[in-house]
């Protein structure tokens, strides 16, 4: 017998033949290669149908009935379309709408900005672009809790960093920059933050756009004596857009469903000026106790999700086609 | 168009500069001139090309274009049109649009209705003209080239740099390619630069030859030169189908060599053979390629390959009698000897 290292996996697989129990070896040899794909993914499919496809189904149940979950004994009516109709025609409910549209926005466009400039930049490849990657991650790798919770200290009027920042710099006392107090600059404070956590996220996804961009198109344009500014627009843009467009769908459908840091910073005020659509459910849900109609929200927001979504994807799978 | 003089192009890649890939060549190529760059992969063919295009910058040595030197100038600056080895399309537009992509420079100031006309112009000749609206990511391997080649062409550059534009052609598109490319670049009176493996290209394309090996200019000439006059063993053996035979001194009693006479170079064209009962040498096999055989001889332990006539009336086994008339003579060195 020859030793090439074929030998030695072949031996190896023959010791491990005869030290499986000969009842296992019927059984497992009964089994088909489709079988045995389900008996790998069937915890993941189970977990799955637990805590995510359940609850689904279990609040559509809901929402067409009248429960309350502060009272589970009494009897649960069915309400028809009852809690729809008094959801799509609650005011307050368009308003936290208008409000979750405004903050998706201007996060939006702020964050893919910031993080396409800053990707580009450090595409450049200048010295030490890897220390500068590293630093510019961390507000994306801390908890969403700390994050609020410290971003509250340094919006403090009194010895917060912000407030004394900008006053130092404008001349406006500090008083008056009351970020989380004030109707008109709430709003903003909560922007400021997520994109300061999130636009390393969109700038790591516009950075692998770049990267994608292999350098000989750019020599070409160069001998083609296309300008920096014509090989921008002409190549860079247009080859990194699908990734763009990528950040844009994942930071959109995350922000639509903005909770734990509004919850933190704010709680949907002063009065209800941050109050997105997901602190609404929430105060219809665990205030108010009412589940029926809170879960019926919750169905119009997800349509609602779902549903830009699918149409942005293709639009998305339209560009990446061209 | 206009001539282009590299001094002492030199440039290493590498930590420390480690690895040689282009060793002080010189090279003077004349305004109109089509010159080829012949050399084994490695040999630095590509990087002299980018060298000249300014997309790499040399450790030493100077590109002078036009008489003007370019030292420091990007490649936009200088007025070179390059197809690149491996292509390098614009992915995200159609061929149309990477033809008329050099055109739309604002520098050029040209208006919509000529750049149209040049590009389809230009699409004809490569043959692409049938695929302008398809996306460059959707052709093959050949049509890309063309694209390539098409995209040089659109301009009217100082000087054309072309590296192996024609390697992804099927053999009879590339042949009528060559004759192409030689009738634009005779009408044009354009300067040209090509790099090949391809030794058909180059006898048939170039006015002159250069020979390249490991980052050094080893010889340059025209075709029949270089063919026929090669300066060293490295040279004759890129050039001749079938390989040049080389043989050891000696072989064969009774020639008379120059002193120091290492090796002998033997092409089809310094073979006599003819069937002889108990001749010197003997046929081994043949090989039948259609218009011509290739003959194995067996010249004691000795192998050597030439060229016959299909109708010649040998057999494997014939026992044939082989001379030499005035083949190349090498020394110890490699070097020719005369
Ligand atoms: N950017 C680079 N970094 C490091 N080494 C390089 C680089 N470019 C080229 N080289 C080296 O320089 C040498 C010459 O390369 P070059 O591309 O000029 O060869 P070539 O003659 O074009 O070969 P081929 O016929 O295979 O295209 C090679 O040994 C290659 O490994
Ligand atoms: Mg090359």
């Amino acid at each position: 017998m020859t030793t090439s290292p074929n030998s030695y996996a072949d031996k190896a697989a023959e010791v491990a033949a005869r030290a499986t129990p000969e009842r296992l070896v019927v059984r497992v040899r009964a089994l088909s290669d489709r079988a045995i794909a389900w008996l790998f993914i069937a915890p993941t499919i189970v977990l799955l149908l637990a805590i995510n496809i359940f609850p689904l189904f279990w609040a559509i149940y809901l929402s067409f009935t009248n429960f309350r979950a502060n009272r589970p004994n009494a009897e649960v009516k069915h309400v028809g379309l009852d809690n729809y109709t008094r959801v799509l025609n609650d005011p307050d409910i368009w308003v936290s709408m208008q409000t979750t549209a405004h903050f998706v926005f201007w996060t939006i466009l702020l964050q893919t900005l910031i993080g396409f400039a800053l990707a580009y930049l450090i595409d450049r490849k200048f010295r030490g672009h890897a220390f500068w990657t590293t630093l510019i991650l961390i507000p994306m790798m801390l908890s969403p809790a700390v994050v609020g919770n410290f971003w509250r200290f340094l919006y403090e009027p009194q010895i917060g960093l912000f407030a004394y920042a900008v006053s130092f710099l404008t001349g406006i006392p500090t008083s008056e920059i009351q970020m989380l107090g004030s109707v008109n600059l709430a709003p903003w404070a909560i922007i400021i933050v997520d994109t300061w956590m999130w636009t390393p996220y969109v700038m790591l996804i516009c950075l692998a756009g770049l990267r994608s961009i292999p350098d000989y198109i750019y020599e070409a344009a160069e001998v083609d004596r296309a300008s920096n500014w014509r090989q921008f627009w002409s190549i860079t843009v247009p080859m990194a857009l699908p990734f763009i467009m990528l950040a844009v769908l994942f930071r959109g459908i995350e922000n639509f469903k903005m909770f734990d840091m509004v919850n933190l910073l704010t709680g949907g005020g002063p009065g209800s000026t941050t109050e997105v659509a997901s602190i609404t459910l929430k105060r219809d849900a665990f205030e108010a106790w009412a589940t029926g109609r809170s879960s019926a929200f919750a169905i119009v927001l997800f349509v609602a999700v779902f549903g830009l979504a699918n149409i942005y994807v293709k639009a998305l799978n339209r560009v990446k086609q061209r | 168009m206009a001539d282009v003089t590299l001094k002492g192009m030199t440039k290493s890649f590498g930590k420390g500069g480690a690895k040689r890939a282009v060793d002080g060549i010189d090279l003077h190529i004349a305004d109109g001139e089509f010159v080829v760059l012949l050399g084994p992969t490695g040999a630095g063919k590509t990087t002299t090309l980018r060298l000249i295009a300014g997309i790499e910058t040399p450790d030493a040595g100077t590109v002078s274009i036009g008489g003007r030197p370019m030292a420091g100038l990007a490649p936009a600056s200088r007025d070179v049109a390059f197809v690149f080895q491996q292509y390098s399309l614009y992915p995200h537009l159609t061929v149309y649009e990477n033809l008329a992509f050099p055109l739309r420079s604002p520098a050029r100031r040209m208006d919509a209705a000529t750049i149209d006309a040049r590009v389809r112009e230009v699409a004809k000749m490569v043959r692409i003209d049938h695929k302008l609206e398809s996306r460059s990511t959707r052709l093959s391997g050949g049509e890309m080239q063309r694209v390539a080649i098409g995209r040089a062409l659109v301009r009217r550059p100082s000087i054309y740099l072309m590296d192996e534009p024609l390697s992804s052609l099927d053999a009879k598109l590339r042949g009528e390619l060559r004759l192409e490319l030689k009738r634009i670049q005779k009408d044009l009176g354009a300067t040209l630069l090509y790099v090949t493996h391809d030794q058909i290209e180059a006898m048939t394309m170039a006015d002159r030859i250069g020979i390249l090996a490991e980052g050094r200019l080893v010889q340059i000439g025209t075709p029949r030169e270089i063919y026929a006059d090669p300066a060293n063993l490295h040279v004759a053996a890129r050039l001749g189908q079938p390989h040049i035979n080389l043989l050891p001194a000696g072989l064969l009693p009774g020639v008379e060599m120059p002193p120091g006479t290492k090796t002998i170079g033997a092409r089809t064209e310094h073979i006599a053979i003819a069937r002889e009962e108990g001749g010197n040498a003997r046929i081994d096999w043949i090989e039948h390629l259609g218009d011509q055989n290739h003959l194995h001889i067996k010249l004691g332990e000795q192998k050597l390959v030439t060229l016959a006539d299909p109708d010649m009336a040998v057999a494997p086994g014939d026992p044939i009698s082989l001379s030499l008339k005035n083949p190349l003579y090498f020394g110890r060195d490699g070097q020719r000897l005369v």
